[in-house]
């Protein structure tokens, strides 16, 4: 009976968010998607037809679909991240949503969850999307928008969890910044989204391990492009997974219960 | 649970970690009930504990030590089900500007598990008797403050609470609005409400208050009817007050008199501080 309860409460903000997405559709469309279109176009056709193909991983494949799998990892970096940031410090702070819900039959940690829950499933329709255009466009093969989603969903809760983390932990909107330029935008350049990180340095190629966005690109190579399995990945992935939402929502719990 | 007061406050304490590593008493040892169709105040100076308190009878924040008691439920340990019952009208704004007026209350009630076109029908009720039916369809934002105020009330009221906790309900109300207000909360009261109201408007805790608890330093410093209060603290005799250099005014005491004889010791201090 607590568990269904708890999943009600979940729900119940999932469903909340979802309808603000549904009213402002046209918004969250441009918003979502204008991005990645404008990354696939600049790099996957114009740097794309420059470069023809590259040697990653065993594999010589062309820079478009090199670049198409990158961007899905991207994808899920950025819409699960600022979502959670961005959107979370609004909700938080200026809207007050989360202590508004939580004096309501459904508790903090429910709202939380459905908070993270929401940041991961609209990077997650972000991401399937993304895969689907790359299907329909010859890049992935045509299951792709259907296999991508066990990677993308936990990758995109992942990176929601580091933005919350960041909404808990900022004092104004602007200090968002800071994790932003040093964290999010090395991993969106350094992390294989553009190039094969073997053009790297080796000791920057460990760094560039560590970092989550690696190991999502990995995996999501392995299943658009057919790329081999990196086992590490896996456990890298689930690893900063588990750490960055109990630390979002522990961070969150300290930010607003006194 | 027959006859137990819908909301009951038992020993209530809030300690606040300090960033030397102390600890701060916001509440100390704090009890009260309040019966159904009572409406109970909750008065003190900026930083008496009240914000406190209500965030702990919310169950927002947990308390150090006691208990809160919704309907017979504590709300920290069963906070659904005590929470059910509960209606929370918070002092900072917290309106879901996401939705418009209408469905913001629609949403709010559906978080109660109140059907949709139940919590449409005490939306479109609710507006009308806050005065704000023409604005259902706008965005929160385009409201004025007055406005939002109300809609925040009747936002507290749309799940048909046992237990309605308001925490300054009427700051930024003009005069007529804030009259307005009360006769809902009168109303409520007498279908069987228990209201615990915070306010700094001592008219408003006279007029709507069958019995006031005075809170400073987190501790209640006295606990009556209005009238109870004044009778005790300054009996019958009549107040001289030096409005203007020279213009003295002679008036019956009232709880204003109470409020700054029970807590002024306080502002003198910070004064001379």
């Amino acid at each position: 009976m607590k568990l269904a309860d708890a999943f009600w409460g979940v729900r119940c903000t999932w469903l909340r968010y979802f309808d603000v997405f549904r009213k402002s559709l046209a918004y969250y469309l441009v918003t979502t998607f204008s991005e990645p279109f404008l990354y696939l176009l600049a790099f996957g056709f114009g740097v794309g037809g420059l470069i023809g193909t590259v040697h990653s991983n065993g594999h010589e494949i062309a820079y478009r679909s090199f670049v198409f799998s990158g961007i899905l990892g991207q994808t899920v970096l950025f819409q699960g991240f600022y979502e959670a940031s961005y959107g979370g410090f609004v909700r938080m702070y200026y809207q007050k949503i989360f202590q508004a819900m939580a004096v309501t039959p459904i508790t903090l940690a429910e709202v939380l969850w459905g908070e993270l829950l929401w940041d991961a499933s609209k990077a997650t329709f972000a991401a399937v999307i993304i895969a689907a255009i790359g299907a329909a466009l010859g890049d992935f093969p045509f299951y792709a928008p259907l296999v991508v989603i066990p990677v993308a969903f936990p990758s995109s809760l992942l990176f929601a969890g580091l933005g919350l983390a960041v909404a808990a932990r900022a004092r104004t909107i602007e200090e968002i910044s800071y994790p932003q330029y040093l964290l999010v935008f090395p991993m969106f350049l350094f992390c294989g989204v553009f190039f094969p990180i073997e053009q790297l340095p080796q000791p920057l190629q460990w760094v560039a391990w560590v970092l989550p966005l690696t190991a999502v690109n990995s995996l999501m190579r392995t299943l658009t492009l057919g790329f081999p399995f990196e086992w590490w990945s896996a456990p890298i992935l689930a690893a900063w997974l588990l750490a960055l939402v109990a630390y979002s929502r522990r961070a969150m719990f300290r930010r607003l219960v006194k | 649970m027959a006859g137990a007061a819908p909301l009951r406050v038992v020993h209530l304490t809030k300690r606040y970690r300090t960033r030397d590593g102390g600890a701060f008493e916001a509440v100390s040892d704090v009890s009260f009930d309040v019966g159904a169709g009572e409406c109970f105040g909750l008065l003190g100076p900026n930083g008496a504990g009240k914000s406190s308190a209500i965030h702990c009878i919310s169950g927002f924040y947990p308390a150090s030590a006691g208990r809160v008691l919704i309907e017979g439920f504590d709300v920290h340990a069963e906070p659904k089900r005590a929470r059910q019952a509960l209606g929370v009208c918070s002092q900072e704004e917290t309106l879901d500007s996401d939705f418009r007026v209408f469905d913001q209350l629609v949403r709010h009630a559906s978080f109660f598990r109140v059907p949709a076109a139940e919590g449409a029908r005490r939306a479109r009720a609710l507006l009308g008797r806050f005065g704000i039916a023409d604005k259902a369809d706008h965005l929160v934002e385009s409201l004025s403050g007055g406005m939002k105020r109300r809609l925040q009330v009747a936002r507290a009221l749309v799940s048909a609470p046992r237990v309605l906790v308001l925490d300054e309900p009427t700051t930024g109300l003009d005069p007529g609005m804030r009259r307005s207000l009360w006769e809902i909360l009168v109303e409520e009261r007498a279908k069987g409400a228990a209201i615990l109201l915070s306010t700094h408007y001592m008219e408003e805790a006279e007029r709507l208050c069958d019995r006031i608890a005075l809170l400073d330093h987190g501790r209640i410093v006295d606990l009556g009817s209005p009238q109870a209060l004044v009778e005790r603290h300054m009996g019958a005799a009549t107040v001289e007050e030096e409005v203007r250099p020279g213009v003295l005014w002679r008036r019956p005491p009232n709880l204003e008199d109470v409020y700054l004889r029970l807590t002024g010791a306080r502002l003198a201090q910070a004064e001379a501080q």
